[in-house]
């Protein structure tokens, strides 16, 4: 069981990889450089809360079942002043992040959840009819 | 004007997260300590669900730093 949150935790992070890395390519070599650049920007926030959210979730598991003290919550205000920090960034550097880009890429880890988990809803019952 | 839309967008929003948070929170904390050997799964669901419940707030903030600075 533990397995299974270990398994989308990887997957989620390396499609986020998977994502960065062809946001990397397109600022690098495509025209659109500032949107890229705002995709990119917004993507790394939200992988670092994805990876945050991960992290804090397995920490509070663990402390439940081995009943120890919970230290601290699930960071939701350290997530909120990231992507804050992040508006803030795009806002003040206008002429190199495009601010509708760098919401999408804000947003990009929770289209990436809602994929993963609408795949894993399809491939499972694919493989129910399949037994 | 700007300043009263943004409060009133990002306190709404983290008031309905933290109610569903906390909900979300309490009901797995209380299953681990039930049966423990389910870690694996409700950890699965309270992470599906607290990132689908915070993606609202954090949303909400993108708008209320936008009516404010822009």
């Amino acid at each position: 069981m533990m397995y299974e949150y270990r398994s989308i935790v990887t997957r989620q992070r390396k499609w986020m990889l998977y994502l960065l890395a062809i946001l990397v390519l397109g600022a690098a070599f495509t025209p659109y450089s500032r949107i890229f650049q705002g995709l990119l920007l917004g993507s790394i926030v939200s992988f670092y809360n994805l990876w945050l959210l991960q992290h804090k979730t397995k920490a509070l598991g663990e402390a439940v079942a081995e009943n120890r003290s919970v230290r601290g919550g699930l960071g939701t205000f350290s997530r909120l002043a990231a992507v804050a920090l992040t508006v803030l960034i795009a806002l003040r550097f206008e002429e190199n992040f495009h601010f509708i880009a760098v919401v999408i890429g804000i947003v990009s880890s929770y289209i990436i959840m809602g994929l993963d988990i609408l795949l894993r809803m399809t491939m499972g019952r694919s493989n129910q009819s399949g037994n | 004007m700007g300043a009263l839309a943004a409060a009133i967008a990002i306190g709404l929003a983290a008031l309905g997260a933290g109610l569903g948070n906390g909900m979300i929170v309490s009901k797995t904390v209380e299953g681990i300590a039930r049966q423990p050997e389910l870690k694996g799964s409700l950890q699965t669901t309270m992470f599906i669900g607290v990132a689908l419940v915070e993606a609202i707030p954090i949303i909400a903030a993108v708008i209320a730093f936008m009516v404010v600075f822009q």
